[in-house]
């Protein structure tokens, strides 16, 4: 069976699509984090050698539609971000 | 005699009938959280799944203190025996701290994995609810810490862990617990945090967990007390930490300074999935230890009745009696339909003013971050019986004389109320709601009567109809 992927984001406009972007994204087999580089795509279409990416909003709520992925390589470790408030 | 573990719990609770054996495959993936909410939700029996997807060799544990019956059997009581009176019991044993015992050996050491054979999936860590942010391995499990500074405090808390890979997990950790205020001090020297990670401990040592002895003290002193017996305790093999002996599943690492990864969201004690994925510290894992076919165990946390509501009951009302203890106060509730928020207490109308003075005392101590909303009432209402209290909100609460809010308190980020920028930065507001009767009025002319059957007959005519009660028909 083919991989799919899922990864978590409110505003989708802050997904560049159709260039390399490094994205943090889950393995939905077991639900490994993997960094990686990639291409991502709304459309099929655009992608065509893409995999299923799903969508899910920060607060877990999935997106009906999935995106495409094409990953080019992974990063080792994790992808650290700048903590937001006190948590 | 306290439970050694959660093994020998589970036979005290198959004896009781309150446990269900799952003996076929469940798939950790929605389907054993799914039936662990159910169970929650129809007020059924614990379970123990002998088979776990993917986990050879792994059993997993759901509920394991879902009602109160379990929770009183967990004490040695009896499964029947009141809130009020578990409540009571567990103050007095609180009261009374007993020191861990360290040991040389346990079966907790029974299999060391370190290096490459560190793998957190192996567990059947559960995907709780679907949406959740990953894999939760610590939801019912407490993980133990040490002051940076040399004050020798060792903080047990119940705080949630995600599986990132193999060796990471994320977490979510608030300034305002205990793990925070350490985590504080380590970041700013710019140095890892030791942790230790306790899954199946037995089930007081994990209650315990959850109590809040705050800074300086231990809560394993505090679980020693509720065992009525010390816990024995064994050294980590990479972490200068300590913990049970008898539990089924150790993690030991170090939370990263610094370093922030995406964690979250996942259904929390509040009944919601409340904050969102965000920027949440990292826990490196550098050593597992576990018994041989080990027992992950699971609280599948949302709306109530769960354990989040029951050791709230118990661990924050403790709090909250300490917090008034010198304050004219019959009784202190936490309803566990309240998730927590929900302080109830009954006074003495000693002097005008004593329901502020009780909301103060609360949002003054520890809970004042945790607890919005405190209701105080007369003491004739039994604040362990909601209906009484709900009764009390709606007829003896000025909708404006008796509401008392306070803005720009401190909250946290699974505060459901709270809009996104005051769930960043944990900014709240609290309610006082006092259904008391005014010191003022005239018990004769201004109070009016309680129609109940115990307040509004004379007491002859109650013993009358009392004694006559099955001649009546009844």
């Amino acid at each position: 069976m083919a991989k799919e992927y899922d990864t978590f984001v409110d505003d989708i406009s802050t997904l560049k699509e159709g260039e390399e972007i490094t994205i943090a994204v889950r393995e939905t087999d077991i639900y490994k984090t993997r960094v990686v580089k990639a291409i991502v795509s709304s459309s099929k279409e655009k992608l065509p050698e893409g995999e299923v990416m799903w969508m899910r909003y920060n607060r877990g709520y999935l997106r009906p539609e999935p995106w495409f992925i094409k990953i080019n390589q992974d990063v080792p470790g994790l992808l650290g971000k700048k903590a937001i408030g006190d948590n | 005699m306290a439970f050694k573990d959660l093994r020998e719990f589970i036979e005290a609770l198959e004896k009781e009938k309150q446990l269900v054996r799952v003996k076929r495959e469940v798939d950790w993936n929605l389907e054993a959280g799914a039936i662990i909410r159910r169970a929650y939700e129809l007020e059924e029996r614990a379970t123990l799944f002998e088979k776990v997807k993917d986990a050879p060799g792994v059993r997993m544990m759901g509920g394991p203190i879902g009602t109160y019956s379990r929770m009183a059997l967990a004490m040695g009581m009896s499964a029947d025996t009141s809130v009020k009176e578990i409540a009571n019991e567990f103050d007095r044993r609180v009261s009374n701290p007993i020191k861990p015992m360290l040991v040389s050996k346990g079966p907790c050491k029974e299999n060391i994995l370190k290096g490459d054979d560190i793998d957190l999936f192996k567990f059947g860590a559960p995907m709780a609810h679907d949406g959740d942010g990953g894999r939760y391995i610590s939801t019912w499990a407490f993980i133990t810490t040490r002051d940076l500074e040399d004050t020798g405090w060792v903080n047990w808390g119940m705080y949630r862990q995600m599986i990132h890979t193999k060796n990471t997990l994320g977490g979510l950790i608030l300034p305002g617990q205990d793990i925070g205020r350490m985590y504080q001090k380590y970041e700013k020297a710019n140095k890892p945090m030791p942790f230790a990670t306790v899954i199946g401990a037995d089930p007081l040592a994990t209650v315990g967990g959850s109590l809040s002895a705050g800074p300086g003290e231990c809560e394993a002193d505090l679980a020693g007390g509720l065992r009525k017996e010390p816990i024995e305790m064994v050294k980590c093999e990479t972490v200068d930490l300590e913990v049970p002996a008898h539990a089924e599943l150790i993690i030991e690492g170090h939370v990263l300074p610094k370093v922030r990864v995406e964690e979250g969201p996942f259904g929390e004690y509040t009944g919601f999935r409340t904050s969102p994925r965000a920027p949440r510290p990292v826990y490196e894992v550098t050593c597992i230890t576990h018994r041989n076919n080990p027992i992950l165990t699971v609280s599948n946390m949302g709306t109530p009745v769960d354990e989040a509501d029951i050791v709230m009951t118990l661990c924050w009302r403790n709090e909250a009696m300490r917090a008034v203890k010198s304050l004219p106060v019959v009784e202190v509730a936490m309803p566990a339909y309240g998730s927590g928020h929900m302080v109830v207490v009954s006074v003495e109308r000693a002097y005008s003013g004593v329901a502020i003075h009780v909301a103060n005392a609360i949002w003054g101590s520890k809970l004042g971050y945790l607890v919005p909303f405190v209701v105080v009432v007369d003491k004739d209402v039994d604040v362990h019986n909601l209906g009484e209290v709900v009764h009390a909100i709606s007829t003896k609460c000025h909708p404006v004389r008796g509401v008392h809010s306070r803005p720009n308190t401190p909250g946290h980020a699974l505060m459901p109320f709270l809009d996104f920028e005051e769930r960043l930065w944990g900014r709240a507001a609290n309610l006082l709601l006092d259904c008391t009767w005014p010191v003022g009025w005239d018990p004769n002319i201004e109070i009016p009567p309680k129609a109940s059957f115990g307040n509004i007959f004379p007491k002859e005519i109650q013993e009358k109809v009392v004694a006559n009660w099955e001649n009546y028909g009844f």
